[in-house]
């Protein structure tokens, strides 16, 4: 009796790993094994977005249209998204995953796709208002109290103020900010591109932490790093309207308003989903899509919606980047001509 | 934790002083990052860290790495098994560069396996430009992440199999062959028999390895939520978007399979096989 228990637990013992992994297994593949009185796949969407677009799409954009496609085709559709920095979206667009739609932080990114060829030129262009989706302004994150007592862009460039910046290289919204800090020195300063240049470099002194995107850039922040932040006003406002901000958000003098481009990939979309996609993209500029931008922080393109968020902060002088000429000159000539070549090389980074 | 000094000068040999100065290196090193895994992970309560694993995500995440895991293993275990097995029983030109090649994988960066597999297979690269007028287009899917892990973990297999297959003694071998048996029925009743630990060990490091892997699946996988992104992906895209609970969730079950995972190892697997 005391032999066969031994014999036995040895043979447990023996046999544990392979059924530790066989249950692994069974876990791992139960979703695709086809057992009876499971739903036939659902028709998909492919959506890459820029960095912050994550909560908005995931909670609100993404179930509002499900319910509304369900209603009125009676059929299941299935997202699947990936958010990170424009830059990164681009280059993985370019590289060839299968996005169906994009929504880019700069057109900058969708004319670049367009040079690749990954969409015909100038497509965007024929969506309603230009391709833009959605806007927000862009503004400063400092600490609870404020201790630095930062009012305006020109406070950022005071010693011993750390910043948090993303990096231009992978984040739409660092060139947001590049454009941003620099308009905002030129208009405060009778136009005068020296005195842009200037406040661009004093601020670039003082950043302490380059982040791949805007949403990795308030992630660094939040763990600590910097006394400040510069970044969508729509990624703190969301947290604001529930309570959940950390620190205080900071409206510029002079500031840009960003607005976000949506590219629509065709060679991805496949005749199955093709009426799904295209359904899915006018829902983007539909009322009901554009109310929920508006409540989680974004300023929809229908300004008669705009009065509805009582979040949004007041701004001066708000620019465009209309302003600047457009992305790609604007590109060329601040990011590239002056940020890089100037004001970086200047700092030797 | 104070240093035992008497104790030290009484006995040259006692184990105290080395052993606690060992854990006392090692608690920030090793100890203390595991540890503050499972802290963070159960900080919200045990029903905030089930809610965090729930999400689909999270859910597709593991199940999506526990399947790639199993058929890297799988794949890796025939081919790195065959290739040990050419490469310790046939001497030919060139079996020592070739010996060079198959481990090459432990050296390179995995990014850098990365980029080449995008290189190589992508819609931009040698073989991708001519699959992608077929329909043809293996990065960005689950072949891609299969192929990156294969890549990544050949060696392990041939690692754990053929010093196995060096040492066995051929009088084995040629005895089966004297009582008329063929080269297949004398590798699959003689030779694999006696690879079974290293078989078995050489599989779980690679199941382990590709449960974790990270720099060349982020390069070929698109990171795709709910078709291409694996659990380390996951935490890590989790993370940056600073859902830090969601992330440590998932990467405390991680932890757990890979100590899991590694019990057996030392548990089963370096136990004496029946060849020696």
């Amino acid at each position: 009796m005391v032999f066969k228990r031994k014999a036995l637990l040895r043979r447990v013992r023996a046999l544990a790993p392979i059924l530790f992994l066989g249950v692994l297994l069974l876990y791992g593949l139960w979703p695709w094994l086809p057992l009876p009185g499971r739903p036939p796949q659902p028709q998909t969407v492919v959506f890459y977005g820029f960095s912050i677009l994550g909560e908005v799409m995931n909670k609100g954009i993404f179930p509002a249209f499900q319910k509304e496609w369900a209603a009125r085709t009676g059929q299941r559709v299935e997202f699947i998204s990936s958010f990170s920095g424009s830059g990164t979206v681009r280059n993985q667009l370019i590289m060839g995953v299968p996005a169906h739609l994009a929504l880019l932080s700069l057109e900058l990114d969708a004319q670049q796709l367009a040079q690749a060829r990954v969409i015909p030129p100038e497509s965007w262009r024929k969506l309603p208002h230009q391709g833009v989706v959605n806007r927000t302004p862009f503004v400063i994150l400092v600490r609870q109290g404020n201790t630095r007592g930062v009012r305006d862009f020109a406070d950022l460039t005071r010693p011993g103020v750390g910043l948090v910046h993303p990096d231009p290289l992978t984040s739409g919204g660092a060139n947001w900010a590049i454009v941003a800090e620099y308009g905002a020195g030129t208009r405060q300063n009778g136009g005068r591109p020296e005195a842009g240049r200037q406040l661009l470099a004093g601020i670039w002194a003082n950043v302490v932490a380059q982040a791949g995107s805007a949403r990795a850039g308030r992630t660094q922040f939040e763990n600590g790093f910097g006394d400040a932040l510069i970044t969508y006003e729509q990624e703190l406002l969301y947290d604001l309207g529930r309570g959940k901000l950390k620190g205080e958000i900071i409206y510029p003098h002079s500031t840009i308003q960003s607005e976000h481009t949506l590219v629509v990939v065709g060679r991805n979309v496949g005749p199955r989903d093709r009426q799904v996609v295209e359904a899915f993209r006018d829902f983007l500029w539909s009322e009901q899509a554009q109310k929920i931008f508006v409540e989680y922080g974004y300023r929809s393109v229908d300004e008669g919606l705009n009065a509805t968020n009582p979040h949004f902060g007041k701004i001066s002088d708000l620019f465009s980047i209309a302003d600047f000429g457009g992305w790609t000159k604007a590109k060329k000539e601040i990011v590239d001509g002056i940020w890089k070549k100037q004001v970086l090389a200047k700092l030797k980074r | 934790m104070n240093p035992p000094v008497s104790v030290t000068t009484r006995r040259l040999h006692s184990p105290v002083f080395p052993v606690s100065m060992l854990v006392l290196v090692l608690l920030p090193l090793l100890l203390l990052p595991l540890a503050a895994v499972f802290i963070f992970a159960f900080r919200g309560g045990a029903v905030a860290f089930l809610a965090a694993l729930k999400a689909p995500d999270a859910q597709f995440a593991l199940r999506f790495s526990i399947v790639m895991a199993f058929a890297t293993a799988a794949v890796n275990a025939v081919i790195g098994t065959f290739a040990a097995y050419v490469l310790s029983k046939y001497s030919f030109r060139g079996k020592r560069p070739l010996n060079i090649v198959v481990n090459l994988p432990v050296a390179i960066p995995t990014v850098v396996v990365g980029t080449s597999l995008l290189l190589l297979w992508g819609p931009i690269g040698l073989l991708g430009r001519l699959l992608e007028p077929l329909g043809l287009q293996p990065m960005f899917t689950p072949a891609g992440v299969l192929l990156a892990h294969l890549f990544v973990t050949f060696p392990y297999m041939l690692g754990a199999v053929k010093p196995l297959l060096d040492e066995l003694e051929t009088t084995y071998e040629e005895a089966a062959y004297t009582i008329g048996a063929s080269r297949w029925q004398t590798f699959w009743h003689v030779i694999l028999p006696a690879l079974r630990g290293g078989i078995f060990s050489g599989t779980l490091l690679t199941f382990a390895h590709s449960l974790g892997e990270f720099g060349a699946t982020v390069m070929v996988s698109g990171n795709l939520r709910l078709r291409t992104q694996t659990a380390p992906l996951y935490i890590f895209a989790q993370f940056e978007a600073g859902n830090i609970a969601g992330a440590n969730a998932v990467a405390a079950v991680l932890a757990v399979l890979s100590f899991v995972i590694f019990f057996f190892l030392l548990r089963y697997a370096v136990r004496p096989t029946r060849a020696s």
